[in-house]
């Protein structure tokens, strides 16, 4: 079990750690810019002319702390949106590309099931998901105590953690994507489209009439401002998302085991 | 016994009909080719026999598995290998990364053997590989389990024919190792060599099932010359001489006709000319199609 699994990690190792650093050098940009910024602007007077669903959107409630910052600059920005969409990419390639390309001719005459085959392929992102969250983790952590505003380890740890869900939830919508389309493009922009959607029906439903609306966006279920500033957990919420994330391999799976591929 | 057995297999995509009412079987220990030009439905079959596609109708099984249903197509494909028409590989993957996955799926008792065979640059990423190479790292992995049943899908294309002919001598080999082997192709001297029984489809209908022996004498072989002189038609008025065409060029005369007859009549009629030039092939399996089924379809 999980041959598959390990070949495509292997195949993201790279992929991976050039994440990670990338994500992290963009964490140690925000986290050195907060002192200067903490000290010379009213950052809360600058969030209080903004709109509320902007304010909603990003998590801005206590920007003008340490907590509040990062959890909009990072954690809602990079890692609920472009960490999110980025996997949803990255999932929906991960059949689509194969279909496509016609190496799944090959992987099909081997002695595996297609549902094994789906599951496989979509665990080997989950490496990659943890080294990303691991090393962004414990670097923004480091950075906080140099600059002398530090995050409680607890909270940092939490807010990875819990964005994990998060994470192969958003993988799942690409997966799904991926099972159905025959061509990886249009599986990309499609799970592209629906995560970063979500996200924004989400965010201008909240704290409407219409907010129920956005119970079907995964972004309802992470909130890193939450975690941050207030310490608390959603731990109801990351049930949901693990269980959407499991149907979602699960269908994909079933669907996939049942097409025609040509 | 019968190892591979489709049965009236019908396959359409939308209004498209890629295969229909296909009824064939392949013997224990017997190589068949499957024969028919680009686009007559070889692929498809081939694909919907291995479970990649389910039939619109009819039934396929393998070693007795109906390939149609996963559970059962699983068991069958530990026994089977597989090699696609135009093999496809993870263009960042080394040669042997990609055969370490196959043999951890499925086996590789003789991987080392295969490779002595037909080696593919290993430690190279399969983005460098040439088509050759690429075909090669697709004879090996589907070999290299040892599988009783190997379903190739025009398998000598990019090879060069040195490693064609060593290809068609492996096959015999394996023949001769009890394997069942189905192989499509579009030429016809690629099937000669090692079938023992050939399928012509066209269109997507099985059109004759007969002996290699047979369809090859019934092909016949093209002949082209150019003789001194003005030769006239008749001299090569012999049995199994079809469409003839004759034309005086600057001093000479040039023929092209299928010949299908007596080899020693053809010699000796060749013989009483001077020849300038001589052209002796097989014929175009277009032109086979074309003379022996042509009128039966479409």
């Amino acid at each position: 079990m999980l041959e598959l699994t390990a070949y495509g990690a292997r195949r993201r190792v790279k992929g991976a750690i050039a994440l990670a650093v990338a994500i992290s050098l963009f964490s140690l940009l925000y986290v050195g810019f907060f002192p200067s910024l903490a000290s010379n602007v009213d950052l809360q007077q600058y969030v209080d002319s903004l709109p509320s669903v902007f304010v909603e959107a990003f998590g801005l409630r206590a920007f003008g702390t340490i907590e509040g910052y990062l959890a909009t600059e990072l954690y809602h920005f990079a890692w609920v949106i472009l960490f999110g969409v980025y996997l949803a990419y990255s999932a929906a390639g991960l059949l689509a590309s194969d279909v496509e390309s016609g190496r799944i001719d090959v992987l099909l005459s081997l002695p595996v099931p297609r549902r094994r085959l789906v599951a496989e392929k979509y665990l080997a992102l989950a490496p990659g998901i943890l080294l990303v969250n691991v090393v962004v983790g414990a670097v923004t952590w480091a950075g906080t105590r140099v600059i002398g505003f530090p995050v409680a380890i607890s909270d940092v740890i939490a807010v990875h953690a819990l964005s994990l869900p998060y994470l192969f939830t958003c993988a799942g919508i690409g997966l799904a994507c991926s099972v159905v389309a025959s061509r990886a493009s249009i599986a990309q922009r499609a799970a592209m489209g629906l995560t970063f959607g979500l996200f924004l029906v989400e965010s201008l439903v909240t704290g409407t009439d219409y907010a129920w609306a956005g119970a079907i966006a995964p972004s309802r279920y992470y909130d890193p401002t939450a975690i941050l500033v207030d310490g608390q957990y959603d731990l109801a919420g990351a049930a949901i998302l693990t269980a959407a994330a499991v149907l979602l391999v699960a269908a994909s799976g079933y669907y996939f085991a049942r097409r025609d591929v040509n | 016994m019968a190892v591979i057995e489709i049965d009236g297999l019908t396959k359409r995509y939308g209004d498209l009909v890629a295969v229909e009412d296909l009824t064939l079987s392949v013997e224990m220990g017997e190589v068949f080719g499957f024969l028919g030009p680009n686009g007559a439905g070889k692929t498809t079959t081939l694909r919907t026999l291995l479970g990649f596609q389910s039939p619109t109708e009819g039934a396929v099984s393998v070693l007795g598995y109906d390939t149609a249903v996963e559970s059962e197509r699983l068991d069958a494909l530990t026994r089977v290998g597989y090699l696609p028409a135009n093999p496809q590989f993870d263009a960042g993957a080394t040669g042997r990364e990609i055969l370490d996955l196959h043999e951890a799926l499925k086996g590789g008792s003789r991987r080392d053997r295969m490779l002595d065979l037909f080696d593919p640059p290993l430690d190279r990423k399969v983005r460098e590989y040439s088509t050759g190479n690429v075909q090669k790292l697709g004879v090996v992995q589907a070999f290299m389990h040892d599988p009783e049943v190997v379903i190739l899908d025009e398998p000598t294309a990019g090879l060069d024919p040195l490693l064609q002919e060593r290809f068609n001598d492996f096959l015999a080999d394996e023949r001769d190792r009890g394997r069942t082997i189905l192989f499509s192709s579009h030429v016809l001297s690629e099937v000669r060599r090692v079938c023992d029984r050939v399928g012509v489809i066209r269109d997507g209908r099985l059109v004759t099932v007969e002996g290699v022996r047979d369809l090859l004498d019934r092909s016949g072989k093209l002949v082209r010359l150019r003789a001194d002189g003005d030769v006239p038609e008749r001299a090569f008025d012999l049995p199994g001489v079809t469409d003839l065409t004759r034309r005086n060029v600057d001093g000479a005369t040039d023929f092209s006709f299928t010949f299908a007859g007596d080899v020693d009549e053809l010699v000796d009629a060749l013989d009483a000319q001077s020849l300038r030039e001589l052209d002796v092939e097989e014929a175009p399996l277009e032109d086979v199609f074309l003379s022996f089924y042509g009128e039966t379809d479409a």
